[in-house]
């Protein structure tokens, strides 16, 4: 026999309110009541009621498929794995607000890294009509509210911790989970000891570098359910060549996991078509780069790799850098600049420019054009409205009114958007489908962020992805030694941008840095940059092999 | 306009029937003038209302457009299933309305005096909880003189007239049976249909409660997991899968109903009936 749960209160309340006229309904009122709860009635066990709650979002088939999937066969205890860019975030709120509608979920808390708290807030509001409070400085009613978006650093405080781990959560959400891959922290035991009927554990990562981290994630969810960490390890070690076994665990995330790729989603209707342009200098631009070789004498090879690629963007970027050294040099060395500075001001205009110039003119497109120099940024701006070409420019450091009013105007106004950094949270440009890249960044994966704002959701075209780099020279070096060939393995592997960011003793970024600035020679750069290749290749393939 | 959108109706009637009046009412949209006490009610503005009566000065109550479709040059607000606003509504509208007393309108101008009949009506909603989740409305009426109980109860009586004060020429009746007594057959009843449904998904849920809490123990057992995580596991456990089922009421009251209506139910449905 099923337990029953009476309503105990209601014949009472009818009782007293009956001596009460005031109390009572007028029949229209008592329809309205009735028909009101037909209305809320949850009418069916299948299906997302929460789509026909929001019409206004165009949820993608795999976001949709992984709600269903999360609500109705993993019971409301999963990992969403899906890759960057595939709308992790859209499917927790789905899965959200299915919850709230079936009366499951009242009590909710989630977890989130503190910059992306607001935008977690906000997105809740517009796209699910949830409201949701985020604790501020003396501001903290954890009880009290039902929807709570904070970071795990606020959550873990002294004063809060206690109140939190009280709470009986009905769902909690864990933004980039794959920070919680490591047992031993404090973040990792505030999480595991927090008390939830429901669990959601976002990541585009679920295994950064070992099986562990994974069965770290999973015993948040199941505890147990992999065995305890000291035999997996074991397990996994003795047997790591045996297929069977990983495969078993596989199968076993396989009830845990929902990960969708971007190849199978049909994201990638959209192409991308990259060509690399190799331009010449001009005669006297050649010269100047040659003339800057001279500094290698006297200067760490940092101060020469710098100004060499900033007149590989253009002079005014070099200029602005010579005019820096001069500042700074003690004053009887000061003067040694003056004749590079003075050459500076011969060179004619920048080849690369030209070359950007015949693209924009030939398509008659929108194009947008990232440089790394907010110098190169402004000769652009107006070398582009000498050639009559409307443009407006963008940075990562705008606020939000001005970026969103330089979309709006390369939207429907300006025919390019001259951009310096794409920054994490930049901007979506699908309108527009052509890029160049006028000078190259030295990690090749801030490119691949770059072509994120226009290679998205919603883009119908196929891209079209200008690199420019200039022959014999550093820039053509940079695009040999690192893009081409991590280009040629890049599609491999989803995660490349991970495997970058995890190499022993720093990110890729900051070892290629740490490699120029250390370096004595031209050759030793070189010898340093291919075996930090070798070795993103040596993972690349160890971890394609495990999975 | 494909199917005609169920929420205008109720949003309409909802407004009209707390004093608000529509001031503007084309075919896609339509502009309903709040009065003080809704606009109080259900705009999230109670600062401008205490400022208003603290200074002593009348308030002016906002304007609403509601439109049934999406677009945006027609602006208001946009209802389907999940407008929160509407759903702001359904809960003041619960809320306003939880109970009653009311008499059947009966024309009755010459002749004996008509005796009308109590029923204790109640609507509710019983929800099923588990490993999945569902409602399902339900409505009983119950004369309260004979004891006679009526399924349906909602659907007998949403057309006809009802008001709050007993028409000329008719007297209500004094209950035999109480309120309580009555209501507590409607529970009973309610276990029984319970009891005759196929739980399929309660088994469901209890099959995957079992398997669940088996696999619990069993890392117990080899200590996988100690015992602080085992109890709060297994409590949780219980929250997610098991099967029970929630009686809510949304709302009921006391209706006096005349005879010749209520013998034309038991005419035409008697199996919708259940005697004692």
């Amino acid at each position: 026999m099923i337990e029953i749960h009476p309503d105990q209160s209601f014949i009472g309340l009818l009782s007293e309110n009956l001596e009460h006229p005031d109390k009572l309904a007028t029949w229209d009122g008592f329809k309205l009541a009735y028909q009101a709860a037909q209305f809320k009635t949850v009418p069916e066990f299948d299906g997302l009621l929460a789509l026909e709650h929001l019409p206004h979002v165009d949820f993608m088939e795999h976001q949709i498929e992984a709600a269903e999937t999360a609500v109705h066969q993993m019971n409301g205890r999963a990992i969403l794995a899906d890759e960057v860019g595939l709308g992790k975030t859209l499917e927790a709120g789905l899965i959200l607000k299915e919850y709230m509608i079936r009366g499951r979920a009242k009590k909710i808390l989630i977890l989130t890294p503190a910059s992306l708290v607001n935008q977690w807030i906000q997105e809740l509001n517009e796209k699910f009509y949830i409201q949701a409070a985020s604790p501020r400085k003396k501001q903290a009613s954890w009880k009290e509210w039902d929807v709570t978006v904070t970071s795990i650093d606020m959550a873990k405080r002294e004063n809060h911790r206690e109140v939190i781990l009280d709470i009986d959560y009905d769902l909690i959400i864990i933004d980039e989970a794959h920070k919680l891959k490591n047992h031993q922290t404090k973040n990792y035991q505030f999480v595991q000891s927090l008390k939830k009927t429901y669990c959601l554990l976002l990541t585009a990562t679920p295994i950064q570098n070992k099986l562990s981290d994974l069965f770290n994630l999973v015993s948040i969810l199941k505890p147990g359910y992999l065995g305890n960490l000291t035999d997996f390890k074991k397990k996994y070690k003795e047997n790591a060549a045996d297929k069977d076994n990983i495969q078993h665990i596989h199968s076993l995330v396989g009830h845990l996991m929902i990960r969708n790729r971007r190849k199978d989603t049909g994201l990638d209707s959209s192409k991308r078509k990259v060509v690399n342009e190799r331009l010449s200098f001009s005669d006297e631009e050649m010269e100047m780069y040659k003339k800057l070789e001279q500094l290698k004498a006297n200067h760490p090879s940092f101060t020469w790799l710098t100004l060499a690629k900033e007149l590989c963007s253009s002079r005014e970027a070099c200029y602005m850098s010579l005019n820096q050294l001069k500042k700074n040099a003690p004053e009887e060395k000061a003067d040694v600049y003056d004749e590079y500075i003075e050459a500076i001001g011969q060179v004619p205009h920048h080849v690369k420019a030209k070359r950007m110039t015949e693209l924009i003119e030939k398509t008659g497109e929108k194009f947008i054009v990232f440089t790394e120099y907010r110098a190169t940024q402004f000769y652009l701006q107006w070398y582009l409205q000498q050639n009559g070409i409307t443009s407006v420019p963008f940075s990562g450091k705008f606020n939000k009114s001005k970026r969103d009013w330089m979309k709006q105007l390369f939207k429907n106004k300006a025919q390019v958007m001259i951009a310096t950094e794409a920054g994490g949270e930049g901007i979506n440009l699908q309108f527009c489908h052509h890029m160049i890249n006028y000078d190259l960044p030295w990690n090749p994966m801030r490119l691949e962020q770059r072509i994120g704002r226009i290679h998205r959701f919603g883009q119908e075209h196929d891209v079209k992805i200008f690199n420019f780099a200039i022959k014999d020279t550093i820039e053509d070096h940079i695009m040999k030694m690192l893009y081409e060939k991590i280009e040629m393995f890049k599609n491999a592997v989803g995660d490349l941008d991970h495997i970058l960011e995890q190499i022993p003793g720093g990110s890729f970024e900051h070892q290629i840095q740490s490699i120029i600035k250390q370096s004595e020679s031209q050759g030793e750069v070189d010898i340093k940059l291919n075996n930090l290749v070798s070795y993103v290749e040596h993972t690349v393939n160890e971890r394609r092999e495990s999975s | 306009m494909n199917a005609p959108n169920p929420y205008k109706t109720f949003v309409k009637q909802f407004f009209l029937s707390h004093g608000c009046s529509i001031v503007n009412d084309a075919p896609s949209h339509f502009t309903v003038q709040l009065t003080n006490e809704m606009d109080e009610e259900i705009m999230n503005r109670p600062f401008y209302w205490h400022y208003m009566k603290k200074m002593n000065r009348e308030g002016v109550p906002m304007k609403l457009t509601f439109s049934d479709t999406d677009q945006k040059q027609a602006g208001g607000i946009y209802l389907h299933a999940g407008t929160p606003k509407l759903h702001r509504l359904y809960n003041t509208a619960i809320s306003k309305a939880r109970t009653a007393r009311l008499y059947e309108v009966v024309h009755q101008t010459t002749g004996q005096n008509r005796a009308m009949s109590p029923w204790l009506v109640v609507n509710g909603l019983l929800h099923f909880r588990g490993k999945y989740t569902r409602d399902e409305p339900v409505s009983i009426g119950i004369n309260l003189i004979h004891g006679t109980m009526m399924l349906g109860m909602m659907d007998k009586i949403i057309n006809m007239n009802f008001e709050t004060t007993v028409s000329d020429y008719t007297f209500p009746m004094r209950p035999v049976i109480s309120l309580s007594h009555a209501y507590k057959r409607m529970e009973r009843h309610i276990e029984t249909y319970v009891g005759s449904l196929d739980h399929q998904w309660a088994k469901d849920s209890l099959h995957h409660l079992e398997k669940e809490t088996h696999l619990l123990e069993s890392f117990y057992e080899s200590e996988d997991i100690g015992l602080d995580s085992f109890t709060k596991e297994r409590e949780q456990l219980d929250n997610r899968y098991k099967p029970y089922i929630e009686m809510e009421v949304i709302n009921g009251g006391l209706f006096y109903i005349s005879q010749e209506t209520s013998k034309t139910w038991m005419q035409n449905e008697g199996a919708g009936t259940v005697r004692e």
